[in-house]
């Protein structure tokens, strides 16, 4: 028995120790090194900036499958079962400035410098509130805003913001037909296959159609959002930007 | 007793006895599935016409089985004598009743803790001979199985997995041997093509893609370029009794999208290399593209056809290559007969006498990005072509697309992803389309298409029911009218099918299988 528990003490004490690991390799050149090695390895699938493409984006501090240090360094070494992703044949040195250059990426992100509250304020009397939801309140015509400052860069929300058909989702193109009655359907286009679409209408409902029925089917890659590049000042967008930075997962 | 009784009925059941007089004669059509492509002629055509154009739609699931895994299924099921066996991903084998999809088996891969493959752990199917099943690992072993028991017979490492080597791609018996490819295009493998006895495990024969100093072909290779060459052999080839010879599609060269470091032609990379099966001994090849820096592979499953040429009985290879175009091909020299785009390429004016591309300017990549079509999946892949000889038509999955060719760094460690750039493979909202098209092979001409919404990583199947079997990456099974392409049946598997329809026999009645998502789903006429 007192062997076990000497086991049980020494193999919790090396989870500690492993979850406490942290990097060694932080200095402006492991970051440069870890970058040479991501843009070699990793940015075919996570992109040359690590904004995500074949495999998630990690340029936004958010880590599905463990965020220390440590987790990033496993999955980094050893790959993630279930997944695409690869591990590497590298040691542990290298990989640690790897770490470095993708923890570089979110630290390094610019943080508004408004005011939150004022920002709440403002997103519900600009009428944001209307078409987005954060945390159940609001509308749905627009994406749910609830951890959007985690998934997106500050410089990415304000471009949505005063250009909002930069950049749009594939689920917030509007499609546009007529059903077989005649009738003008309109709505946001969540899925679609060679023989169906699926759409969220403007009631707020989810319907899916028979693309053999429909006329006249035609797609808007642009955004529904007005654009409120002159409708903010520039300290009113700057507080929008920083309540909209503090959504964060729960 | 009772025990001892079952285990006896159920090794009689299990008596799977494929000979390879027996794979010989799948040429000619049969009851089974005994190869990865149906027969030799890598044809994936069934004789079979139970289900036809008339009763189609009548088509309803028979059985599904479930796979315990997050991979992505992209096997090819065999089916010999009642039994049909599986590869699930990343290596492990499951038999089952090809009747009812009931498991009788399944032989788990221990695999080490580190395994890299390029494009997911996955398998494309199994081997048989007489009682014995073979599946090559992502560890790079070729395994040995007793077809009654799943039991271990023998196991040989082929490679060394931790310098970037996988086995993904069915073995090919030919003989007593089984021929097996290998993987590593992105990891800077030198490749290789290997033939084993089917008894032993023993190696008879190996090919080395990638000629050493000295050999004919290795000047077309600079300094130290060939040791880390790259042209694997991951995809099943075909073979031709008559003239005792393989005929087998080799990848890109490593690294992939920067040429820099490997100048010349590169040989034998993006080749169909022939070789004397009982030897390895090269008799000919042809290079779809010199120098290739798209990873446009030639891993494509040759289909070998005797036709007339030119008012002249000839041996052919009918070849549609990820590059874009069809080809032709004199399989008794290896000689260029015949080549057309089947799809839209911007990166070659077209091809000259000798099958060469005449490459436009500017098309490699580059470091701002270049934007070539096809895409870096190509214009077709590894998802296998049919070939019918009722239509005489050639059958494909085609994908239209584009993408950003970058030239990145690149440097070599073992192991390692050495493909020397950070390619968009697909740009947003420029995704591209893709389907199913029917060529005739002698002209190139499109006879039909049918186009999906999404570029599917599915293989068609032809039969003589006069149908065209498909998928998608929707999710859907669908089977069209083999002459005019118009659709008669379609069913939501609800996954993503990246593997190849087989069709067989069960208790007398024909039945189609396909893997999608991480399920097998068979069907037949009800």
């Amino acid at each position: 028995m007192r062997h076990l528990k000497a086991a049980l003490l020494l193999f919790v004490g090396l989870l500690a120790a492993e979850e406490s690991r942290t990097n060694p390799h932080t200095s402006p050149a492991d970051v440069a090194a870890g970058e040479k090695t991501f843009h070699s390895h990793c940015a075919p699938c996570h992109g040359y900036r690590a904004e995500g493409g074949r495999g998630p984006n990690l340029a936004a501090g958010r880590f599905y499958h463990g965020s220390s240090d440590a987790d990033i360094l496993k999955n980094i070494s050893e790959g993630i079962p279930g997944t695409e992703m690869p591990g590497l044949f590298y040691n542990e040195d290298r990989v640690w400035q790897l770490v470095a250059f993708i923890r570089s990426l979110s630290a390094n992100a610019i943080k508004p410098a408004g005011n939150a509250e004022a920002g709440a304020s403002l997103f519900r009397s600009q009428g944001c509130s209307g078409c987005h939801t954060i945390r159940g309140e609001g509308g749905s015509a627009g994406p749910d805003l609830s951890a959007v400052g985690a998934a997106r860069s500050v410089d990415n929300l304000k471009l949505s913001i005063v250009d909002p058909s930069a950049e749009v989702q594939p689920q917030f193109w509007t499609v546009r037909f007529e059903d077989a009655a005649g009738k003008t359907m309109q709505g946001f286009l969540l899925n679609e296959d060679t023989y169906t679409v699926q759409l969220l209408d403007r009631d707020g409902s989810l319907r899916t159609y028979e693309k053999t029925s429909l006329k006249n089917y035609a797609i808007d890659k642009r955004s529904t959002m007005p654009s409120y590049r002159d409708k903010l000042s520039s300290g009113q967008l700057d507080d929008l930007l920083t309540y909209l930075w503090s959504q964060r997962p729960q | 007793m009772k025990r001892i009784v079952l285990a006896f009925c159920l090794a009689s059941s299990l008596a799977a006895q494929v000979t390879s007089e027996k794979l010989l004669a799948a040429a000619a059509g049969g009851t089974d599935w005994l190869t990865y492509s149906g027969n030799y002629r890598g044809w994936r055509h069934s004789s079979l016409d139970q289900i036809n154009r008339q009763n189609a739609a009548r088509l309803s699931l028979e059985w599904a089985y479930q796979m315990p895994t997050t991979h992505f299924v992209e096997t090819t099921p065999l089916v010999v004598d009642g039994i049909m066996y599986v590869s699930e991903p990343p290596s492990n084998v499951v038999a089952l009743d090809a009747k009812t999809g009931r498991p009788y088996w399944r032989y788990r891969r221990q695999l080490p803790k580190r395994i890299n493959v390029c494009c997911g752990q996955v398998n494309r199917g199994v081997a048989v001979l007489g009682n014995r099943v073979f599946v090559g690992t992502v560890d790079a072993h070729l395994v040995a199985l007793d077809a009654r028991t799943g039991s271990v017979l023998w196991d040989v490492q082929v490679a060394d997995y931790s310098t970037g080597h996988a086995i993904t791609g069915a073995p090919l018996i030919v003989k007593d041997m089984v021929i097996c490819g290998i993987g590593g295009g992105e990891y800077g493998i030198r490749g290789f093509l290997d033939a084993y006895d089917a008894a032993t495990g023993k190696r008879r024969w190996r090919f080395w893609t990638i000629p050493e100093p000295g050999q004919p072909g290795s000047e077309t290779w600079q300094g130290d370029a060939w040791k880390t060459g790259g042209a694997p052999t991951w995809i099943t080839g075909a073979f031709d009794a008559a003239q005792n010879l393989l005929i087998w599609g080799t990848g890109n060269p490593s690294p992939d999208w920067n040429g820099d470091v490997r100048p010349g032609d590169n040989l034998y990379s993006d080749s169909a290399i022939a070789l004397d099966v009982d030897t390895g001994r090269m008799k000919w090849y042809f290079q779809f593209i010199p120098h290739d820096v798209h990873d446009w592979d030639a891993v494509q499953v040759p289909v070998l056809v005797d036709a007339e040429w030119k008012g002249q009985p000839r041996k052919l290879v009918y070849w549609a290559h990820r590059g874009g175009f069809f080809y032709v091909l004199d399989r008794e020299t290896g000689k260029f007969l015949f080549g057309k785009a089947f799809a839209k390429q911007t990166w070659a004016k077209g091809l000259d006498d000798s099958g060469h591309p005449m490459v436009l300017p500017n098309t490699e990549p580059s470091t701002e990005g270049t934007y070539i079509w096809p895409g870096v999946q190509g214009a077709t892949n590894w998802y296998s072509p049919s070939y019918s000889p009722l239509t005489k038509l050639f059958y494909l999955s085609y994908w239209e697309n584009r993408s950003i060719y970058r030239k990145g760094d690149q440097e070599y460690t073992a192991g390692n992803r050495y493909i020397g750039s950070v390619p968009l493979i697909d740009l947003p909202g420029d995704l591209g389309h893709g389907g199913v098209r029917a060529l005739n092979p002698q002209t190139g001409e499109r006879i039909w298409e049918y186009k999906l919404e999404t570029k599917p990583w599915a293989g068609v199947l032809s039969t003589a029911g006069q149908l065209v079997f498909g998928g998608s990456d929707e999710g859907y099974l669908f089977t069209l009218d083999a002459e005019t392409g118009k659709e008669l049946w379609r069913q939501n598997l609800g996954g993503m099918i990246r593997a190849n329809p087989i069709t067989y026999v069960a208790n007398g009645k024909q039945l189609v299988s396909i893997a999608a998502g991480n399920a097998i789903f068979t069907f037949g006429l009800r």
